[in-house]
């Protein structure tokens, strides 16, 4: 039995077509047009789609790729990084405690310098209690992954193809993120590029690999008289991934004219100087919400790693930004911003300019009109860095109130 | 049916509107295909003033207005069950509502619609579904509330999302438990009517049953109920209708045919040919 959004990939794509489609089954379409030899991942909640759709065009012989089952997330991220070394064109994909219980083994994809790309559909992790819906997990670990983040059904299917040519640039591991379910299970309209146009976009080039006529040890043990040269080197090796990146997004724009940048922006030359930045799906919902409101501006940031933290900085300067509005969907418990946000913060230091973080829907909690319009409320009262720096917003502080607002 | 499920589309001319991630919390339009589910669910959470509501069902919209609680609203009937089993052959009723929808909503022709079916289905399924498209257009029952609804007004209730009543951070249990003896977070998955979305009634045969127990592990819900008898040992007591989904597994197991099923007398499905029982 076959997918049905998925028979759209069983023959050639010649032409540009317009469909919708779940984000994950476009992943899986956008996956299978780059032509991976191997696929190997464990089904979670709410990636899971993602690699049926990929196990069915395998089974139709519309793709000739190695389909591994495993047994856990560390097995599937192990076996990817080890095809993706042995030469193959390598996908994997999970989320939330599969990615947690990937990382004994991502920071060796990036350690090796395979382009492995790996989906993520971001699920909360489960503490103190289990959901399976939307927060940025992701955000949590930096073990030196490219990260590309989507807005829509057509960014995730994009950056499904993005993420191959970043990571064969690049020599580094890319993983790309739509927000679970809200994307994820969202059937929203897409166009699909022709099969060649992808092809030329992806070639196979030859890279370094595992070798049976060149024996080598790979990850062998190192006294502490070379592991820090190990780790300079990789952070050299880093540098010029951004402009790699925006070279990629330039070239993808010219073949198929959509233009991405590393960061997006709305509305910045605004009334009031200030603009909201986050990434993912919550930046449609402020596009629609600014129809009505503007007085405020948007950055959307789509390369979230490597953070580019210039480019941002050369944003708030050229359009006089004075107070950025951080909405993030994870949190640190540790009285200290928490990673998105500690981002942009590092960026903003030389300059000063005025922030606050937002966090927001949590666990899949919906971030709407209401949060947008008591954060831009909020901001506009906010005159120096004094005080706390993060406040949650959208949640029950007790059975009739709601913390920070009003009613 | 399975299940009761919710899913929305957004129609803008106005590309930055459909652009939202936003849940949809005031749809203009409500199309329901089960009419068991009009005192079940709240169907009309939302709708505005003068938006629609359309239900597959033979009931006319007085009743309709005294299950929703709801004098503003437009109603539009159709027994699109009937018309699924006489053309379709099955009980699938979700292309068939499309047709009231384009009746009331002229937010798009039957036309472009049949062009979408016959780009889904192929051949003869695409000529019946179309059909009974046509068929449903046609003898949709359309009740004006006189109100027309505003496209133009956000009618989403502040923080709705955040659903206020239930304990705040300040009153959730330390460590996130739900203790059995708290009503902290009140609905457990045992007190869902799981039962209810079951399209058919599962019945036992106490004559005929041999105690055999098949059904009984075969139950992905536990719904079949076990005593322990005075003779110490455990006996087939019935069917949990609360919580049984008919997903006839144990009707298919059992050796002696003792379970049987019974299409559910709803409103709709009354003009359902009576099926006969075992499989």
């Amino acid at each position: 039995m076959s997918v049905e959004p998925m028979k759209l990939f069983f023959k050639e794509i010649k032409e540009p077509i317009e469909t919708a489609m779940i984000g994950n089954y476009a992943v899986a379409g956008g996956v299978t047009q780059t032509d991976p030899d191997v696929i190997c991942a464990f089904p979670i909640t709410p990636q899971t789609q993602s690699v049926e759709g990929l196990s069915d065009v395998v089974h139709q012989g519309r793709l000739k790729a190695a389909f591994v089952n495993v047994e856990s997330e560390l097995a599937a991220i192990s076996y990817s990084t080890a095809a993706a070394a042995a030469g193959a064109r390598a996908f994997t994909a999970t989320a939330s405690q599969g990615y947690l219980l990937m990382s004994e083994a991502l920071p060796m994809a990036v350690g090796w310098r395979v382009p492995l790309t790996m989906m993520i559909s971001a699920r909360a992790f489960n503490a103190p209690n289990l959901s399976i819906w939307n927060s940025w997990e992701f955000v949590l670990t930096d073990y030196g992954w490219n990260c590309i983040v989507s807005e829509n059904v057509q960014e995730t299917y994009d950056a499904a193809i993005l993420s191959v040519m970043i990571s064969d640039k690049s020599l580094f591991p890319t993983m790309f993120v739509h927000d679970g379910f809200v994307i994820s299970h969202s059937v929203q309209k897409l166009t699909l590029i022709p099969d060649k146009i992808v092809q030329k976009l992806t070639p196979k080039i030859g890279r370094h690999t595992i070798n049976p006529k060149k024996p080598g040890t790979w990850g062998g043990i190192v006294t502490p008289s070379f592991f820090m040269e190990g780790r300079k080197n990789l952070d050299e090796a880093k540098e010029p991934v951004l402009d790699m990146m925006r070279e990629t997004f330039k070239e993808f724009g010219k073949a198929t004219g959509r233009q991405y940048d590393l960061i997006e922006t709305y509305n910045l030359d605004n009334s009031s100087k200030t603009a909201f930045i986050t990434m993912g799906s919550m930046c449609g919902n402020i596009i629609s919400w600014m129809t009505k409101n503007k007085d405020v501006g948007l950055i959307k940031v789509r390369a979230y790693r490597p953070f580019p933290y210039e480019e941002l900085q050369k944003i708030v300067q050229e359009h006089n930004i004075e107070k950025l509005i951080i909405l993030e969907k994870s949190d640190s418990l540790n009285n200290l911003l928490p990673p998105f946000s500690t981002s942009i913060a590092t960026a903003l230091y030389p300059l000063g300019t005025l922030f606050r973080s937002f966090i927001v829907g949590l666990g899949g909690r919906d971030v709407t009109r209401d949060e947008f319009d008591v954060a831009k409320k909020k901001m506009g009262a906010v005159k120096d860095m004094n005080g706390p720096l993060y406040t949650y917003l959208g949640v029950r502080e007790t059975k009739n109130k709601i913390l920070g607002v009003d009613l | 049916m399975g299940s009761p499920t919710e899913s929305y589309v957004r129609l803008s001319l106005n590309e930055d509107l459909v652009r939202s991630n936003e849940q949809v919390y005031a749809p203009h339009f409500v199309a329901i295909l089960d009419p068991s589910l009009l005192g079940e669910v709240d169907v009309t959470a939302g709708i505005p003033e003068g938006g629609w509501l359309i239900v597959n069902t033979v009931m006319n919209q007085l009743e309709i207005q005294d299950i929703v609680k709801r004098k503003d609203l437009n109603i539009a009937t159709i027994d699109a069950t009937r018309i699924a089993l006489d053309i379709l052959g099955r009980n699938i009723t979700n292309t068939i509502i499309l047709g009231a929808l384009v009746r009331v909503s002229h937010l798009f022709s039957i036309e472009a619609l049949s062009d979408a079916i016959m780009t889904r289905f192929k051949g003869e399924l695409a000529g019946k579904n179309i059909k009974s498209i046509q068929q449903a257009y046609d003898e949709t029952c359309i009740y004006e509330s006189g109100k027309d609804v505003d496209f133009l007004i956000h009618t989403k209730v502040p923080w709705q999302q955040v659903e206020l009543g239930l304990p705040g951070y300040k009153e959730v249990d330390k460590a996130g438990v739900w203790y059995c003896d708290e009503e902290i977070i009140p609905v457990g998955s045992d007190q869902v009517n799981t039962g209810s979305w079951g399209e058919w009634e599962i019945l036992w045969d106490k004559d005929t049953c041999t105690d055999c127990a098949q059904c009984w592990y075969i139950c992905p819900d536990f719904a079949i109920i076990r005593e322990k008898g005075d003779d110490g040992l455990w006996h087939m007591a019935g069917i949990d209708i609360f919580h049984c989904k008919s997903c006839q597994n144990c009707l298919n197991i059992c050796p002696v045919n003792a379970i049987s099923k019974r299409m559910k007398q709803g409103p709709a499905s009354c003009a359902a040919p009576e099926e006969t029982g075992g499989n």
